[in-house]
């Protein structure tokens, strides 16, 4: 037996390791480390962003071939770096305002990014599992971390047994996978299922979607969405929207091109349902709602249909689509959530619509920040959303997947409906009370680089679009 | 598509529901149906209880159950890492190095929390 390459691993080594140091470190120093620990988690995430790259090169696999590394892997995992970085950055506001300072949570988004890490690099079976596993599990205790609050310990106990129900169907899916097809390594299965699959492995594959769905929180497995995004805390919430996402998606993708790529047409029906049912149930559930983290749960639900559309397509300008929207999602969505951090009034911190109610006389430039994530979200031309819905609705009309474009854009429309309200709301409506003002520094930043950032993508996309393209050809042996 | 035909798992579904359908239905058509003044206290006879079974127990209970679990499924990755030990060699050892370490953390962490504090506090 040979000693694995391990600088293919640096990053999440590097994370595992500060994880454990930062753990040991906190429980020394107690609760008034905790700023000191988030700040040097938020650090260990940068030097692990700046390693990454080091890694790349051409497509390497390592550890008898559990783990895998190319351009998708460098660039997924540079998304869900920038996006746990960003979340954490807004986070130490919060634990402090709140009292809540303790030192656990950011280790814990530490060891939760060190599974979508390992999400998007799994190149076999158990490693995907173990991945999301340690994503999962640090997320539900994340979920349930306001624990004197019912809300919270109800939205962490419901996230935990819906997830371990839908870990239960994707492990029940890999067994009749390893059962049918003799392996659990991707390259493997991709060798064994060239020529057709046999009916188990299919069996297999749809439940092995099923809980990858759940994960993504995808329309029929997202029952859990509202109610854990409304109770969990709201920095918690803004991390649930982004990160686990970007790595759900991107394991997703590399699970049905690679392994299962002979197989497409089968899975192919299943994923436009999905998608097709999401954008629904994300644009008109959300209509009624009049919680912003209950609306945000809905959007994400829309967006994550959108994104299907990317995977749906199944060729190369599909997942180029897939990686553009989910770049764009994060900015857009990480901001947004900085705003509703900052909604406070006497301190305490508010949730509904109405609150934002004459936003634009009272806080000029959170509102103008607010209106450009909603024009973003909603997908107006040119902001950066309708580019987003532009590359992946264009990689559907030109695989002929027209129904599936000309529903994407309908449902759009609905859905600008729930976002133009919100700018209505801001822009037009009386202010009753206002909201705090001195907005903390950490938050006003996060909303300004956001805004910023979906701003020139507006009028600069080039970089984005290419280095994406390259990712998506690395997917694809490119 | 080719391997194996459809209509065994279809067939090998429905055998599931028939038994599980049988042996809940056999249950209740031919189980015993009375009611008397003994049938709801535990087990009919011998000794009355006392209280409720919703009985607010010690935290430390589940803790030290938790930490069964916990520490008694990795020994179990240890037993096997004894099994493979010749054919593993020297870089199994490492690992395995590696994996008791990552252990002991975990215990630094919860022995410096308290968790292993287990007596009533004075």
């Amino acid at each position: 037996m040979e000693l694995p390459n391990f600088s293919l691993a640096l990053p999440e080594i590097f994370i595992a390791l500060s994880g454990m140091a930062l753990l040991i470190l906190g429980v020394f120093r107690k609760q008034e480390a905790t700023q000191g620990i988030a700040i040097l988690a938020v650090i260990t995430m940068v030097l692990a962003a700046l390693l990454v790259p080091a890694a790349s090169g051409n497509r390497a696999e390592t550890f008898g071939g559990m783990f895998v590394v190319d351009g998708f892997a460098v660039f997924s995992k540079l998304l869900v770096l920038v996006a746990s970085s960003l979340c954490l950055v807004m986070s130490v506001n919060w634990l402090v305002k709140e009292k809540l300072e303790r030192f656990e949570y950011p280790v814990l988004v530490l060891f939760a990014t060190l599974g979508m890490l390992l999400m998007i690099s799994a190149n076999n079976l158990i490693a995907l599992y173990l991945g999301l596993e340690l994503q999962s599990l640090s997320l539900y205790v994340l979920a349930a971390y306001q624990r004197d609050s019912g809300r919270a310990t109800e939205a962490g106990l419901k996230y935990f047994v819906l997830g371990s129900l839908a870990s239960g169907m994707l492990l029940y899916g890999s067994s009749l996978i390893y059962g049918f097809a003799g392996t659990t390594g991707f390259d493997a299965l991709a060798k064994a299922l060239e020529h057709g699959a046999p009916v188990g492995v299919i069996v297999g594959l749809v439940f092995v979607l099923a809980g990858l769905a759940f994960k993504i929180s995808a329309v029929p497995f997202h029952m859990w969405t509202p109610d854990v995004y409304e109770g969990a805390p709201t920095p918690v919430t803004a991390f649930f929207a982004v990160a686990p996402k970007i790595a759900a998606f991107s394991l997703l993708v590399r699970v049905m091109v690679g392994p299962f790529g002979a197989v497409t047409a089968q899975w192919q029906q299943v994923v436009v349902f999905v998608s097709v049912a999401s954008m629904l149930v994300g644009s008109f559930g959300a209509i009624a709602q009049s919680n912003i983290k209950r609306l945000m749960a809905y959007s994400s639900i829309g967006h994550v249909g959108y994104g299907l559309i990317g995977l749906a397509v199944g060729d190369q300008v599909g997942i180029r689509g897939l990686l553009i929207y989910l770049a764009i999602y994060l900015f857009m969505n990480v901001g947004t959530f900085a705003i509703i951090l900052a909604m406070r009034q006497k301190g305490r911190l508010l949730e509904g619509i109405d609150d934002l109610a004459g936003l634009s006389k009272t806080h000029p430039m959170m509102a103008v920040a607010m209106a450009i994530f909603m024009f973003s979200m909603a997908g107006v031309p040119p902001m950066a959303g309708f580019w987003g819905k532009f590359y992946v609705f264009m990689a559907a009309v030109d695989k002929g997947f027209i129904t599936l474009a000309i529903l994407g854009v309908l449902t759009s429309v609905v859905s600008a409906y729930y976002y133009l309200r919100i700018i209505k709301v801001m822009y037009f409506d009386e202010p009753k009370e206002a909201l705090d003002r001195g907005v903390s520094g950490s938050l006003t930043f996060i909303m300004g680089v956001n805004a910023l950032l979906i701003v020139v993508f507006t009028f600069i996309p080039s970089p984005l679009v290419s280095s994406a393209g390259a990712a998506a050809a690395s997917l694809f042996g490119g | 598509m080719n391997g194996a035909p459809i209509w065994q798992l279809v067939l090998y579904v429905a055998a599931t529901i028939a038994l599980i359908a049988v042996m809940i239905g056999l249950s209740a058509v031919l189980g015993p149906r009375h009611r008397e003044k003994a049938t709801v206290e535990p087990f009919e006879s011998g000794i009355v209880g006392v209280g409720t079974a919703r009985y607010r127990f010690p935290v430390r209970f589940y803790l030290v159950a938790m930490f069964f679990v916990i520490f008694d499924v990795e020994a179990v990755f240890v037993s096997a890492w004894a099994i493979a030990f010749r054919q593993v060699g020297w870089p199994g050892y490492w690992e395995m190095l590696v994996f008791v370490a990552v252990l002991l953390v975990a215990l630094a962490y919860l022995w410096r929390l308290g968790g292993l504090d287990w007596a009533p506090r004075r």
